[in-house]
């Protein structure tokens, strides 16, 4: 693999489409991302670095185990009291000049988010990073309806000015260089003379989006958390474009996804603490803004929240699945897993990627497309092990693998499916010892043909190809473990 | 458009997912982090003046009696002339000789042509860096501390806590209106490279007021070695 380099021409790879409906299934997905060296250069220098950070902050947290309980234990709790915290906050949120919206799935939430901007005249409006808003596909519905959204997020306008999707939930434009980034401002803001260095492009970024800023009278932006208590809204930021958006504007949208509820005030003393460390390494982030509804001469004197079902209530029913809506959306998960670091987040086709959205994702499309991402893991537990939730992905991934294989078998088309049909015959074989052992001989007499030197099988023929194509396979040996138990047991005296 | 019905239906929806046996109750969630930090005060603020200066913030100490001159000092430091304060600050503090605007409903535009912004804050947390703001009239409308791009925000000792849970147990009553700052605004979204100034005030001034030190005339002033 090759450093992060002034290379003009990285290998091309195909627009990334980030709609589970019509992504690529995740193996044919990464393979022309595997061979663009320079994404992969420039994900595993991002996800390098912010592994580095956090570990180091971490570590110094003595009390960070204690914390993901308890943070696990909030995020449970309002999960199994979900009903009621949501009519808490609708209340207060109401009492404190708030309009609660409901939107039961992505259509219903684009639907009443246009409507709110029609009522306003909107031509254009201003939008902080929100991961909710691309996943009800919200950029092209506003754009089809005549108003311009006008990302603000740094690394959300280097994506959009250069028609590229988001591929890290926190750092969404990490699979992008210095270089690519001079090259889409100089030419989408026509500036021929900016330097590379991040210092000039971030100055360059904040020339172009002040005005708009001081102009744009509607905003949109997600959630991070909803405080049932006070019917407030919380967004965690860096930039300081969030508080531009939820401070300056005339009419203030925010989108949410139901599960986003706190009960309390003070339980930010929690998650404050684990997301910033989390997310970017960092003992807390710049800015985190919070307000109730609205407050007369401060800030948005018009707001909405959209509260967003879109399959959550399903998930929710859902024993081992529920603990996906604990998640608070760090990215630590990403930054850890070895599939996410080789493939970026393109190959997983949604704007959640890496291991909570090879869960998340299949859920939210009720298992009817992404089929292909809870196999998109090595069930190594590294997102386990980092979560500050206590997300355990393996068990969510190995009880959707289940329900996948389950929903397959049951197709008629699949009955001679290589792969079922050989399921079956070992089956059968693992199912008495005799049949097993004559498996093994005959295993072993087949395969020593392509079995080299070193032990290993490099290259099979046939439905084998589709096992060696990327992986060897271990040479069957040539004493098995019960051959050679039972001459030792006669060697005894 | 079926909005009632959507809330509605939601609710059942997750009322039947959640119907199952309770959890444990909202008051017995285990809470076994650190609640109160053990430093000392002169510590406590020791370890907010490097939290504070790794975000490249400035931050200079001073008596309750210095405060005026410690304020005059830091603005004619930033090389500015025009400010912006919030209506309620004490009248001392904004030094003659600067170009004051006081906000009592100023114009996104007039603030925008301030050079900076002087403010109070509600607190601050040592562990993390942290200034709270709660925005009363002493700390300023959110606008008056965001389009500036030079904020001087005075801080009083006792106001400063060690840790996150201390801050959020002298909150008695939720606030409205709540902005946590924790350095200043930054991005490291082009490969990693953290860069101060984005969008928010790319100049972060603190002055820590050592109100503490008159009430325990017996403490040293190790504290106040390197001030700037």
């Amino acid at each position: 693999m090759t450093g992060p380099s002034a290379s003009s021409s990285p290998a091309r790879t195909p627009a990334p489409i980030l709609n589970p409906v019509h992504a690529l299934p995740f193996p044919q997905a990464a393979l022309p991302i595997l061979r663009n060296t320079q994404l992969r250069a420039n994900v595993a220098h991002a996800t390098d670095v912010i592994q580095a950070k956090r570990a180091r902050l971490v570590q110094e947290k003595s009390d960070w185990q204690a914390l993901r309980t308890a943070a696990a234990a909030i995020r449970d709790n309002v999960l199994q009291n979900l009903g009621d915290y949501l009519e808490q906050f609708e209340t207060n949120c109401t009492a404190a000049g708030g309009i609660v919206h409901w939107a039961a799935d992505a259509d219903e939430a684009r639907h009443i988010i246009l409507d709110i901007l029609r009522h306003e005249n909107a031509s254009e409006v201003i939008k902080i990073k929100t991961m909710t808003s691309a996943e009800i596909q919200l950029n092209p519905a506003l754009q089809a309806a005549g108003i311009d959204p006008i990302e603000t997020d740094l690394a959300e306008l280097i994506l959009q000015l250069g028609d590229d999707e988001p591929s890290h939930i926190v750092v969404p434009a990490l699979h992008v260089n210095r270089f690519q980034v001079r090259e889409i401002f100089a030419r989408r803001m026509g500036l021929t003379n900016l330097a590379d260095d991040p210092q000039a492009l971030t100055a360059a970024a904040r020339a172009h989006l002040r005005k708009k800023f001081l102009s744009v009278p509607t905003a949109i932006s997600g959630a991070n958390f909803l405080i049932a208590e006070t019917g407030s809204v919380a967004i965690v930021e860096s930039e300081g474009n969030g508080r531009m958006c939820l401070t300056l504007p005339r009419t203030l949208i925010a989108l949410a996804g139901i599960e986003k509820v706190l009960p309390r005030y003070r339980d930010l003393e929690v998650m404050l603490q684990i997301l910033a460390r989390s997310a970017t390494g960092e003992r807390m982030n710049p800015y985190t803004s919070l307000w109730s509804g609205v407050v007369p001469n401060d800030g948005p004197q018009r707001f909405h929240v959209v509260l967003l079902d879109n399959g959550r209530s399903s998930i929710l029913a859902r024993p081992v699945e529920r603990q996906t809506l604990r998640c608070i959306r760090c990215a630590a998960c990403q930054n850890a897993c070895p599939v996410y670091r080789q493939t970026g987040g393109h190959a997983y086709g949604s704007v959640y990627g890496g291991p909570i959205g090879a869960i998340l994702t299949p859920q939210l499309m009720h298992l009817e497309h992404a089929q292909s991402l809870p196999f998109a893991s090595s069930l190594c537990g590294a997102c386990y092990e980092v979560c500050p939730v206590k997300i355990n992905i393996p068990e969510v991934l190995i009880e959707l693998r289940a329900q996948v294989t389950d929903l397959e078998r049951r197709h008629t088309s699949r009955i001679f499916d290589p792969m079922y049909l050989g399921m079956r015959i070992a089956n059968s074989l693992f199912a008495n010892a005799s049949r097993f052992r004559i498996a093994q001989r005959l295993g072993r007499i087949t395969l020593r043909p392509f079995t080299r030197k070193d032990g290993w099988i490099h290259s099979l023929p046939s439905l084998g190809s589709r096992w060696t194509a990327s992986r060897d396979l271990r040479g069957l040996p040539n004493q098995t473990f019960r051959d050679w138990w039972s001459a030792r047991q006669k060697e005894k005296p | 458009m079926s909005a009632t019905s959507s809330r509605q239906s939601i609710l059942a929806r997750i009322r039947a997912a959640t119907a199952g046996p309770a959890s444990l109750p909202y008051a017995d969630l285990p809470r076994d982090y650190t609640h109160h930090g053990a430093l000392p005060t002169d510590a406590v603020l020791h370890l907010l003046t490097d939290r504070l200066r790794e975000y490249d913030a400035e931050v200079s100490e001073c008596s309750p009696a210095n405060l005026v001159a410690t304020i005059a000092d830091r603005l004619r430091a930033s090389g500015r002339h025009k400010f912006v304060a919030p209506p309620d600050l004490p009248a001392d503090w904004l030094v003659p000789g600067f170009d004051w605007a006081i906000d009592n409903n100023l114009t996104h535009d007039q603030i925008e042509l301030c050079d900076g912004v002087l403010t109070a804050a509600f607190a601050a947390v040592a562990d993390s860096g942290t200034i709270v703001l709660h925005h009363s009239a002493t700390e300023g409308r959110r606008v008056l501390t965001l389009l500036p791009d030079w904020h001087l925000c005075i801080l009083r000792s006792s106001q400063i806590v060690e840790t996150l849970p201390e801050y959020f147990a002298r909150c008695t009553q939720p606030p409205a209106l709540a902005t946590f700052i924790s350095g200043p605004s930054a991005t490291a979204d082009i490969e990693m490279t953290r860069i101060k100034g984005v969008h928010g005030p790319r100049f972060l001034n603190v002055i820590l007021v050592r109100d503490d030190l008159e009430s325990v005339p017996h403490r040293n002033q190790a504290g106040s070695h390197d001030r700037l």
